[in-house]
């Protein structure tokens, strides 16, 4: 295959060796692992701010005394999930790191990562007073939850990052081990070996954290918020940057690497960041601050999986004639449903399809900027709930915007567009794909 | 009895391709298990394996898990299109032919 030379080769090289980035592989695992806590996360937001909101339908039913006492459940839910965001990303990563690069004892990098997450917090907490929910308070032994939560998340994957590197380098150094001979059990001799390692590692940590709150000033989590969250914020779901993002991860999937490997790492903290602030404002019953976020990139922007070819199959039902087109189409349908594409993508195939290549990459790009110019503009709501990837088109729409029945008529509106837009590449797919048939009939008609 | 081992990114396209290739070992009177797993979860299985297959959207992982198998374990990408169809006997007839050469 020809268009394979030049670019596209070195692209697909240069994907190969994104994908197995062993950083950014623990990354994308760990978001993968922890992300049954935001879906929780989302579904108690929509308990507590649809089902049994004090001034919804319930309170018919059931006084609103006691509909604010049931949405504890909720917020208990909310605290060991959401707020928790930060820790139990640094002990994913940790994991997944050392698992990834085949270090012996896991369980002891996680609990290394867990201690040093920590150690980087500040020593006093700011917390609002219940009396007056205004005024912010200095308090001494406690963390809180805008540290560990969101706000934090940052320093988590920088303390799970740079931890375990830290923890695994030191452990591989003999000097570090003690070594006590044969006959002692493996767990024992296991404690002992990464000891030394982990003693280093949290000292290394709490000194820094001990100059940056002693003698600049500042704490790691608010550091790393100015130095890197924000930045990386304003930038990665930015529109533009945003739409940079996935179209070069579709750009990825159709050399055949799986899209998550860019957007996963590039995308998945920041969306998930903006996901848990919209969640904190609905559930707070204030202005929802961000319209592209973790529920926006699955209902939109990937509908039906990667590239939206939900439009492509729909496409190929009404207007293709072409048999291979339309077996794959009906093998892909179900799978579809449920926004899983590999078999349309392989099986069309899309990957090194020029003609099927070029709507693919610019679908996400399409379908992100009609959603959120109708969101911008106030059509519908924006996404402030957390849903499964898997779950189907229309109905992850109206859960995501807690209800919103105009977010599954944009959505319908984008498969239209879309349709049309893969229309004519279909058209010139069909007939290649023809013109290679008669090529190989005429052949071996030859033979 | 043999054991094909399935891995892609979250290990759910793979399993419909293990659905078809259960059908397909039946029709052939093999008896077979197969089965699909994320490609994080290689790791755990891997001890358990005659052979592991990955899947197309996975191929940049080939050469890591070869390693990790010490290369006693025949280990190769789904072909592109056969995944795409969920051509079960296909990806059956490559499994069978990974043992046999590796034997």
């Amino acid at each position: 295959m020809n268009f394979e030379s030049g670019f596209l080769k070195r692209f697909t090289i240069f994907s190969q060796k994104l994908g197995a980035q062993v950083h950014l592989r623990s990354l994308r695992d760990a978001f993968a692992t922890i992300m049954p806590l935001f879906i929780l996360a989302g579904l108690a937001v929509l308990f507590n701010n649809v089902v049994i909101l004090p001034t919804g339908f319930m309170s018919k039913i059931v006084p609103a005394s006691v509909l604010t006492q049931w949405q504890t459940w909720g917020n208990l839910i909310t605290n060991g999930t959401m707020n928790l965001s930060s820790i139990v990303i640094a002990g994913a990563i940790a994991y997944h790191l050392a698992v990834n690069k085949r270090f012996k004892n896991p369980i002891a990098a996680v609990i290394n990562a867990l201690s040093c997450s920590v150690v980087m917090l500040p020593l006093v907490a700011q917390v609002a007073a219940i009396a007056q929910p205004d005024r912010l308070v200095k308090v001494s032994g406690a963390i809180s939850y805008a540290q560990i939560g969101t706000q934090g998340m940052f320093s988590g994957i920088v303390v799970g990052l740079l931890g375990t590197e830290i923890f695994m380098k030191l452990s591989k150094s003999k000097r570090l081990q003690f070594n006590l001979g044969n006959g002692v059990p493996p767990a024992v001799a296991n404690s002992f070996r990464v000891m030394l390692p982990i003693i280093f590692s949290i000292c290394l940590f709490s000194f820094v954290s001990f100059i940056l709150q002693v003698y600049v000033h500042m704490d790691f989590v608010a550091l790393v918020g100015i130095l890197i969250q924000q930045p990386l914020k304003a930038v990665n779901t930015s529109l533009p940057g945003y739409l940079l993002i996935v179209a070069c991860s579709n750009l990825l999937f159709s050399v055949g690497i799986h899209q998550a490997v860019l957007s996963g790492p590039l995308l998945d903290p920041v969306l998930l960041a903006n996901m848990n602030e919209n969640m904190k404002a609905f559930a707070a019953g204030q202005h929802i601050p961000n319209i592209i976020n973790y529920s926006f990139h699955n209902i939109y922007s990937i509908m039906g999986g990667s590239g939206a070819t939900f439009a492509l199959l729909i496409a190929i039902f009404i207007f293709s004639k072409n048999r291979a087109s339309r077996d794959v189409a009906k093998l892909s349908i179900a799978p579809g449903i449920f926004n899983i594409n590999e078999p349309v993508i392989f099986g069309l195939p899309i990957v090194f399809n020029i003609p099927m290549m070029i709507p693919f990459i610019l679908s996400p790009a399409i379908s992100s900027v009609i959603a959120y110019l109708a969101t911008y503009f106030g059509w519908m709501r924006p996404c402030v709930v957390m849903i499964a990837w898997t779950t189907p088109p229309f109905i992850n729409s109206f859960l995501a915007t807690a209800g919103d029945w105009r977010a599954p008529v944009v959505q319908l509106f984008i498969i239209v567009v879309l349709t049309l837009i893969y229309l004519p590449f279909l058209k010139v797919h069909d007939h290649l794909l023809e013109l290679s048939a008669k090529k190989a009939a005429e052949e071996s008609e030859k033979k | 009895m043999i054991h094909i081992l399935l891995a892609c990114a979250s290990g759910m396209s793979t399993s419909m391709v293990v659905k078809n290739m259960e059908k397909a070992a039946r029709d052939k009177g093999i008896e077979a298990k197969i089965w699909a797993v994320p490609e994080v979860e290689v790791e755990n299985e891997k001890d358990h394996v005659d052979v592991i297959l990955l899947g197309p959207q996975v191929s940049f992982l080939e050469d890591e898990v070869k390693t990790m198998v010490n290369n006693k374990i025949p280990v190769a990408v789904i072909d592109m299109m056969d995944y795409g169809k969920m051509n079960g006997e296909a990806v059956l007839n490559q499994a069978l032919e990974l043992i046999g050469g590796g034997k």
